[in-house]
């Protein structure tokens, strides 16, 4: 397969493959999925929320230490899910360039601009071979003073779509499958709705019910446009909420 | 930035004398979803399925015809991605035109300048070819205008042309319906005859683009309720 093309330099470097695929970034797709972690992102008529397994890999870890969601400015939040190392510094990079918007135009930077960044930066690591693309699939989120809420998904390929409801990670197919159902008629949730969906679809594709602590739950509210992960107790309600229901 | 370690080319020459790259990414073009062009005597269309990987997708925040000055647009098959990059140098290249000679650049000339990166990288150091064509519709000073560029960098003025994953199907239809002394809503008739030809499903507003530049040289994105409008008339 790999004759002809530099005897198997596509499987090393992002050159195309006889088929016209990009082998490196293909890879990239796995090491997200291989991380073991799903994340889901809804979209309300005035909300946005994400939500994300946390795992804590040893006791003695300090569990606020470890955490998959990123405020890029007050009013920007990032889901990172994949190699966690490869979103540190993407939220680093992110942070910077958001502080240099606001300086440059006077304006905060807004959540399409952010995502088409992220997915700019992703594209060279498609086609230049000094880098590896990035092991992370970024959910961007924030409330857009002309749009309302928005909630973008960038991918390794350099791809960025905006989201009425989205999943990445391990279990993202399931989980796409069940939002779509959700989501078919388009209905206008409200907050509450918007964070009892996004949570519900992760237990619903996991099949386990979770404690408060074993989730992170970020959210940006148009009445108050700042981006915040909730706190355990606020988790729990809403846990209650969904139990109570089913 | 590190890339001296690659600082060879990475699409060769193989013993037959073929650059397998460049084959490569036309195979990713050829992939793609299709798109097509049409000139017309007052004017020329260009027009794309746009197909979403899920209804979850917000098909507002997709726009895949884009503008690279008020009287150039274009539209591309295969690596969305890499469009954008081509995009944000043609727009540079337009730009730097226009503060040189205080008018808008050319559309040959911007084909060319668009043409030329795209060679650049099928012999740069550690880059490989760009994964699209693309087809530029323009209209200026020597009138309508239709350019399709390759990932080679080879370019071609047409009446017609169409890529992507429908291409044989659609350049038999638009050889069998393209006259000379096509208008453009005829032209715009026929864009969209040509894609619902290979259209797997039901063609709507919400998964095809237009865009369309006339006399007035504007080029032009059609909004989803005047899609709405041809697809009435074309039934």
């Amino acid at each position: 397969m790999s004759r002809g093309s530099g005897a198997g330099y596509d499987r090393h470097i992002t050159i195309f493959s006889p088929e016209g695929r990009l082998f490196q970034v293909e890879y990239a797709f796995k090491a997200v999925k291989a991380a073991g972690i799903t994340s889901i992102g809804v979209r309300g008529k005035d909300s946005v929320c994400v939500v994300t397994q946390k795992k804590v890999p040893d006791k003695l870890l300090d569990q606020s230490s470890v955490s998959h969601l990123f405020p890029v400015t007050k009013y920007l939040g990032l889901l990172a899910t994949g190699m966690t190392a490869d979103s540190r510094s993407l939220v680093q990079q992110a942070r910077n360039e958001a502080a240099e918007f606001r300086f440059q135009y006077g304006y905060e930077m807004p959540a399409d601009i952010l995502a088409k960044w992220i997915a700019d930066k992703s594209q060279v690591y498609t086609q230049h071979a000094y880098m590896r693309p990035l092991g992370v699939v970024a959910m961007v989120l924030g409330i857009d003073e002309e749009r309302g809420p928005l909630l973008y998904k960038c991918d390794p390929a350099g791809h960025f779509y905006g989201h009425k409801a989205t999943s990445a990670g391990m279990k993202e197919q399931e989980a796409v499958n069940f939002l779509e159902k959700k989501m078919k008629e388009n209905p206008a949730f409200t907050y509450d709705e918007t964070v009892q969906t996004a949570i519900s679809a992760l237990q619903s594709v996991l099949q386990e019910d979770f404690k408060a602590t074993e989730i992170e739950v970020g959210v940006v509210r148009a009445d108050d446009p700042l981006f915040r992960s909730l706190r355990t107790e606020e988790i729990d309600e809403h846990l209650t909420a969904i139990s109570e229901r089913d | 930035m590190g890339d001296s370690q690659y600082s060879f080319s990475l699409t060769t020459f193989s013993p037959s004398g073929k650059l397998v790259q460049i084959e490569h990414a036309l195979t990713a073009v050829g992939s793609g979803q299709t798109s097509l062009g049409i000139k017309a005597s007052n004017g020329v269309v260009i027009a794309t399925e746009k197909k979403l990987p899920s209804i979850l997708v917000d098909e507002a925040s997709v726009q895949k015809i884009q503008h690279l000055t008020p009287n150039i647009g274009t539209v591309y098959s295969g690596m969305g991605p890499d469009f954008r990059v081509l995009v944000r140098k043609s727009r540079k290249q337009a730009e730097q035109y226009l503060r040189l000679y205080k008018e808008p650049i050319p559309v040959t000339q911007l084909v060319r300048e668009t043409a030329t990166v795209m060679q650049e990288f099928t012999q740069s150091g550690g880059v490989r070819p760009f994964g699209v064509s693309l087809l530029v519709a323009g209209y200026d000073d020597k009138g309508p205008q239709l350019y399709q560029v390759d990932p080679s960098g080879s370019y071609f003025s047409w009446k017609a042309s169409a890529m992507g994953k429908n291409v044989s199907n659609a350049k038999t239809f638009l050889e069998k319906r393209y006259t000379e002394d096509m208008e453009l809503d005829d032209a715009i008739h026929t864009a969209i005859l040509t894609l619902k030809e290979g259209f797997e499903g039901e063609i709507s507003s919400k998964n095809i683009e237009i865009g369309k530049i006339g006399t007035d040289k504007v080029f032009r994105v059609l909004t989803p309720a005047e899609i709405d409008d041809y697809l009435a008339e074309v039934e």
